[in-house]
């Protein structure tokens, strides 16, 4: 029966149409695959090292265990905003003879294969190797990695749950958050007792029995959660979700745009994969900190410079380079209407700007590293604003994918939304702030390659309309192939 | 209203769809029927400019609609679900067709309260998304945004299939009213042929995109119809 099962997922991978667009595509994502996962496989190998040199006074493996919540926690948000469930196309399966126990077996059994339980084994083999090449007793070790791997299994399964469940979501969450929240003012070190714990774990490798009953307990429950719900209309299948209207008419006061504006507010607030961009925007605003902490990256202005634009630019970048697509699903729509494109741009632009704004406001707390540091922010989103906005909205024009919106992006395995034109539309958006601030910078000075840069965005602002007129034209002109690509069925 | 002139697409050199002329007055109401691949979606969507023609041209209230966006304040349509924005609840997708057409939410009310028996309790105040409700009751979303802001062309595609016999009847009475009382050009295209010469004072036969008969509707129309399908 598995081996049914298998063949349909194999089909139903080989035949999907992401599979069977650009062999560059497929270069890439392998590329994308083996960078991170190479990256996971010397972060874990070189761990004990780092670690031994940070905190000499400690043993790695205790530093490493009272680190571990974090990472669990970090590893669980991941998964709740990244993960993409197996929904499998149960209606055929329910009619014909299968045991329904075994559809599930089946179901969960795929989720074990999920990239995300790789990462952690990336992390953590290496690690294990090298403690043990380093004279670590061989059954604590082992019996510690078996622990971890079976903490990570559970997390693949609370994850289902809490996708899955509401309650279960409300009891989780909130918990997490106080908790996080007390470790953070000091008050409750939560992150102490868990590394007790995980101490507790490697120097007693009989207590690895615990995290595999957890696991196992973790797949009984969701075994019967899904059993349970095992109908068409219920868990295994898509959900009806209740809606939360809000009432957004003082949004109204912008005008012609306003219709437009609420919907792409409705829009990112109620579909998946919006939700899940605005999310990874989110983590932009940390671009800085891998820099500015960095002595080399303070020689190097460009980068900097670079660095500047990207953590007031997340949600640009990620939802404007997808403009058009967003909206593909009922594209034909908006077409047929009584729409002016320019309107619909407009609502976009301002979205982006607005998200600039609100980024640039976050991003205040960069000033502990310096007035020169957050001039350069300053820089960079005005450079955001008035060039990088229409930059993206071009960018958009060539891109004809449509996005499925209330479906996640699975990681290296989803290229919806993506094309090469994307990549090469990115390349200026990276760029251009580099060289308009390293010119001036060489020929003169930092203050004259901030200058610069902040110029490049009052001119794009002032030259507003002009910009928007001509892109205008571009979509315009690419109106029906647009359509006929948005159309064509997934 | 809407006049058709030598037009005709093609894809891959194979043509689907041939119309050398064809006039449609102001408040006719006009029956489209053929089989699977006639041309009907596809004469649709010229006229909604969602794709262009291979030769000549449409006309709609002499405006070119593959030139001028002029006609689109006038004209309404509903296709298919892609024309229903999912994430919207029906009252919120109300409202922004509303919005596009120029009418407040007073206006989209009052005409939604004459669709109250239409909806059947099933629409409004629901609080689902679109794209959670049924087949047929999106439909019947689609459909009734199609007639906001007074337009004076409506196109709808196979307005009937998925829907329940009740609103299948109240539909046809809708549309019976819009032509005769209101003046709205009605362009309707259906596979049921009972409907069609119940609602259309005109219908017109595509057979592999050419039109093989304009009829009138009599009494004796149904049987013709039935009589050419069964060849």
């Amino acid at each position: 029966m598995v081996k049914q099962f298998m063949s349909l997922e194999w089909k139903q991978f080989k035949r999907a149409s992401y599979f069977q667009k650009g062999l560059a595509i497929k270069i890439l994502l392998v590329l994308g695959a083996i960078y991170f996962g190479g990256l996971a496989i010397l972060l874990g190998g070189g761990m004990f090292f780092i670690l031994r040199k940070v905190l000499p006074e400690v043993d790695p493996i205790i530093s490493i265990n009272n680190f571990l919540v974090y990472w669990m926690l970090f590893e669980l948000m991941i998964r709740y905003f990244m993960q993409q469930l197996p929904v499998m196309n149960i209606k055929p399966l329910m009619l014909i003879p299968i045991k329904r126990n075994t559809v599930i077996h089946y179901l969960l059994g795929k989720t074990t294969l999920s990239f995300f339980n790789f990462i952690s084994l990336f992390l953590f083999l290496p690690f294990s190797i090298v403690l043990l090449a380093q004279g670590y007793p061989p059954t604590n070790v082992i019996l510690w990695f078996v622990s971890l791997m079976s903490i990570t299994m559970s997390l693949n399964f609370i994850n289902f749950l809490i996708n899955k469940s509401n309650t279960v979501f409300y009891v989780i969450a909130p918990t997490l958050i106080v908790l996080i929240g007390l470790e953070f003012y000091n008050i409750f070190k939560i992150s102490e007792p868990v590394g007790i714990v995980f101490n507790a774990l490697y120097n007693n490798p009989v207590f690895v029995i615990i995290p595999i009953l957890i696991m196992i307990g973790m797949y009984y429950v969701n075994f019967k959660f899904i059993r349970k719900g095992f109908y068409l209309d219920d868990t295994v299948s898509k959900k009806v979700k209740e809606v939360n209207a809000t009432d957004l008419s003082w949004m109204n006061r912008f005008g012609s745009i306003a219709p437009f504006l609420k919907n792409d507010v409705k829009m990112i607030w109620r579909n998946a994969r919006p939700k899940q961009v605005m999310m990874m925007s989110f983590f932009f605003l940390f671009y800085g900190l891998m820099f500015y902490t960095q002595e080399i990256y303070m020689e190097m202005p460009a980068v900097l410079a670079f660095a500047s634009m990207f953590i007031t630019g997340g949600f640009l970048l990620s939802f404007g380079q997808l403009v058009p697509s967003w909206d593909s699903e009922y594209y034909k729509m908006l077409m047929s209407q009584n729409i002016p494109y320019r309107k619909y741009l407009e609502s976009k632009w301002y979205l982006m700007v607005v998200a600039v704004t609100v980024s640039f406001i976050l991003s205040t707390p960069y000033l502990y590293f310096g007035w020169k540091i957050f001039a350069m922010i300053a820089a960079g989103a005005l450079f955001n604003i008035g060039l990088n906005t229409f930059i993206t909205l071009f960018g958009g024009a060539l891109n004809r994918v449509p996005i499925e919106l209330n479906v996640k992006a699975k990681a290296f395995s989803n290229t919806n939304g993506f094309n090469p034109t994307q990549l090469l539309i990115a390349l200026p958006k990276m760029v251009l702030p580099m060289i308009l601030f390293y010119i001036p910078y060489k020929l003169i000075n930092f203050n004259a390659g901030l200058l610069v840069l902040a110029l490049s965005g009052v001119l794009g602002i002032v030259f507003k309309s002009f910009f928007l007129n001509k892109i205008e034209k571009i979509y315009q002109k690419g109106k029906y192939k647009t359509i006929a690509a948005f159309s064509e069925k997934k | 209203m809407i006049t058709v002139s030598n037009l005709s697409k093609a894809y891959n050199g194979v043509e689907v769809l041939k119309l050398e002329n064809l006039d449609i007055p102001k408040g006719q109401s006009f029956g489209l029927v053929g089989n699977n691949g006639a041309g009907k979606t596809t004469f649709f969507s010229l006229l909604l400019d969602l794709i262009q023609p291979s030769s000549g041209h449409i006309k709609n209230k002499n405006v070119l609609v593959h030139e001028s966006e002029d006609w689109k304040p006038f004209t309404s349509s509903y296709i298919d679900e892609s024309f229903l924005i999912g994430y919207l609840t029906a009252e919120e997708y109300f409202y922004f067709i509303g919005e596009l057409r120029n009418q407040n939410k007073s206006d989209v009310d009052n005409l939604l309260a004459q669709f109250v028996d239409f909806f059947h309790d099933e629409i409004i105040g629901k609080k689902k998304y679109l794209r959670d409700l049924s087949k047929g009751n999106q439909k019947k979303v689609g459909i009734v945004a199609a007639l906001i802001g007074n337009p004076e062309v409506i196109i709808l595609d196979e307005p009937f299939a998925n829907l329940d016999p009740t609103t299948q009847i109240r539909l046809k009475q809708i549309l019976k009213d819009l032509a005769s009382k209101q003046g709205v050009t009605v362009l309707v295209s259906s596979h049921d042929l009972m409907h069609v010469t119940d609602v259309c004072e005109r219908i017109v036969v595509l057979e592999k995109g050419e039109m093989v008969k304009d009829l009138s509707t009599s009494e004796a129309t149904l049987k013709e119809l039935e009589t050419h399908f069964s060849n």
